[in-house]
């Protein structure tokens, strides 16, 4: 027996996708003999979890998060390597360990579409074996958080998506698991949407000190929620560690904005296009287009601003963390 | 577990409820196959008095009373049950702490016969009204006898449709295996033509098999045609059949899981 609630040891999945090139001969030809790629989703991650952790699970579309998620949660059986979750294999699909976790992917999974939420709620009951009170008051918790009361009378179908996530993911904590994983938990939400999500992922947390994986594209969800994130990509961890740490380790950059005044006769994209490449990289920043921005090394940032205040006709200077996702890119890329 | 199945049929009974209209579309569909093979059978009795025994009102007997059998023994898991494997929505079913095929199909499949059942018994008394059956030979005894049977048909039966729905697990060719399944029972479980009617090699075949018990022997009970010995072997085939088909299942089930988590769910 391990202490940590979560251990990965050497996890590896390789998928074969059959593989044709288009046409008709080729479609005979796979017909009799198909070719088969391997694809590496997953190769050789290790990493543990203690119980009460939340852990942002981070890499871009088809980095193997999902394969890795899916593989913790029993859905898949791994190549190779293995998976220890609160004391069992998952993959083996014990009902006891199927009763003490959650795995929350999209926002059609546990819930019937034809009928109401409440229904399905009472089935999740019985099938998780929830006697009357615990149900009751687990579900009391729910919906203290979530406002889940208005929804619970309409069928599925008729919720809207952000109604939709809120119902399934509570529909998926009703067995209060000891671990939940949840692939992209709010997925086309709007701001207050992930606001409430984020808030009510602390808040269980917090009560039930249950171990959280999560993955999202969202960066305000991981840097909101999670002190430790994991990044894979092309299925190999690439970090462990601190979100603190990571732009410390991978990015020690600041951000350094500023607005030129404009002399009446220059307009702004003149002052813009000024070269400001002697004192560091210029940025792209889509959000601001007032301002130019420029990447400096941490240690060089208060010599570079003195030089360009005394240098130029600054009318606004900002110095700024580079944004975490700008920081993950470069992890990704390293 | 009781809290379970009692939980499920109300969810699915709600969600078959909702589909009710495509169900009576569904049933009348359904019907017109054994109304056909009846009127075919009838009236070529009706020209000649009789064929190889049997009376017209034989056979209308014999598809009256095959409707309703029909009906209680067949299933609908692979329409179920075979799209939830191949759009991955089974997903979300295998990581419950139930087994899906023997909890929530098994019920979706009674609830979906329930209310078929209601659609069927307004159309089969009209029915009988146009054909006037006689059912003279049919007593409390053949039906108290052919309900065990009607039961183990229907069990029969849904593990065998479980074992080929579950290759849906390997192939995505599982509706078509299943086609071939369907001619098979209404070959041998007497649906084209009574058994009795059949050459003696397929009848021979015929109670080997498994299939008669979804039609053809639980009518004749119902209609006291089957000697002792017919009865008892017609059980005893049954229940090797469904040790058999439990087996299967279990095996063929657990390799198809498997098989789903290692090409990704």
């Amino acid at each position: 027996m391990t202490s940590e609630t979560i251990l990965v040891e050497q996890l590896s999945k390789t998928y074969q996708v059959p593989e044709r090139e288009g046409g008709f001969v080729a479609a005979v030809k796979g017909f009799f003999k198909r070719k088969y790629k391997d694809v590496k989703a997953v190769q050789e991650v290790n990493f543990k979890i203690e119980q009460g952790e939340i852990v942002g699970f981070l890499g871009p579309n088809g980095a193997g998060k999902t394969t890795t998620l899916k593989m913790l949660s029993g859905l898949l059986h791994p190549t190779e390597g293995k998976a220890v979750v609160l004391g069992f294999t998952p993959w083996e699909l014990k009902p006891d360990y199927l009763r003490s976790m959650t795995l929350v992917m999209g926002q059609r999974n546990r819930l019937s579409w034809d009928i109401p939420a409440a229904d399905s709620y009472l089935l999740a009951q019985a099938i998780y074996r929830l006697s009357d009170d615990d149900y009751k008051k687990t579900y009391k918790e729910l919906d203290e958080l979530l406002e889940l009361e208005p929804l619970m009378k309409k069928p599925v179908r008729n919720l809207s998506l952000g109604e939709r996530m809120k119902v399934e993911i509570a529909a998926g904590l009703l067995h209060r698991p000891k671990v939940l994983f949840l692939d992209e938990p709010t997925i086309g939400l709007d701001i207050s949407g992930q606001v409430k999500i984020r808030e009510f992922l602390r808040e269980y947390n917090k009560r039930t000190g249950a171990t959280i994986l999560l993955t999202s594209h969202y960066m305000a969800d991981v840097t909101a929620l999670c002190e430790r994130i994991i990044i894979i990509h092309h299925g190999q961890l690439k970090y462990d560690g601190g979100i603190a740490n990571l732009s410390r380790r991978i990015a020690p950059f600041k951000l350094i904005g500023v607005r030129l005044a404009q002399s009446e006769a220059e307009g702004l994209e003149e002052s813009n296009g000024r070269d400001l490449s002697q004192y560091g990289e210029p940025v792209q920043n889509e959000e601001d287009a007032e301002k130019v921005y420029i990447r400096v090394k941490s240690e060089d940032v208060t010599k570079v601003t003195s030089r360009m205040l005394s240098d130029l006709p600054i009318h606004d200077i900002t110095i700024a963390d580079p944004p975490i996702e700008d920081v993950i890119e470069r992890a990704f890329n390293e | 577990m009781l809290n379970i199945f009692k939980r499920l049929w109300q969810v699915n009974w709600a969600e078959q409820w909702q589909y009710r209209a495509n169900l009576a579309m569904y049933i009348l569909y359904w019907l017109v196959s054994p109304i056909i093979y009846l009127s075919v059978w009838t009236s070529i009795a009706t020209v000649n008095g009789d064929v190889k025994g049997l009376t017209a009102n034989d056979f209308i007997t014999y598809y009256m009373i095959l409707l309703i059998v029909d009906q209680l023994t067949s299933n609908i898991i692979i329409h179920i049950f075979g799209y939830k494997v191949q759009d991955g929505s089974l997903s979300g079913e295998l990581i419950k702490p139930i087994h899906p095929m023997l909890t929530n199909t098994l019920v979706n499949d009674i609830a979906f016969k329930t209310l078929n059942m209601m659609l069927l018994i307004p159309i089969w008394i009209g029915l009988a009204l146009l054909f006037k059956p006689q059912f003279d030979s049919v007593s409390l005894s053949g039906i108290a006898l052919a309900i065990p049977a009607i039961m183990l048909g229907y069990a029969i039966n849904f593990l065998l449709s479980g074992i080929i729905t579950s290759l849906a697990f390997w192939t995505t060719r599982v509706f078509s295996i299943h086609e071939f399944y369907y001619a098979l029972i209404m070959l041998f479980a007497g649906q084209f033509v009574p058994l009795k009617l059949m050459p003696e090699v397929i009848q021979n075949i015929a109670r080997v098999l498994p299939f008669q018990l979804f039609m053809y022997l639980p009518i004749q009970m119902i209609q006291g045609n089957l000697s002792a010995q017919e009865i008892t072997q017609g059980y005893v085939t049954g229940i090797l059949w469904l040790i058999a088909a439990l087996i299967g299942f279990q095996i063929v089930w657990r390799k198809g899981v498997k098989q789903y988590s290692a090409v990704g769910a």
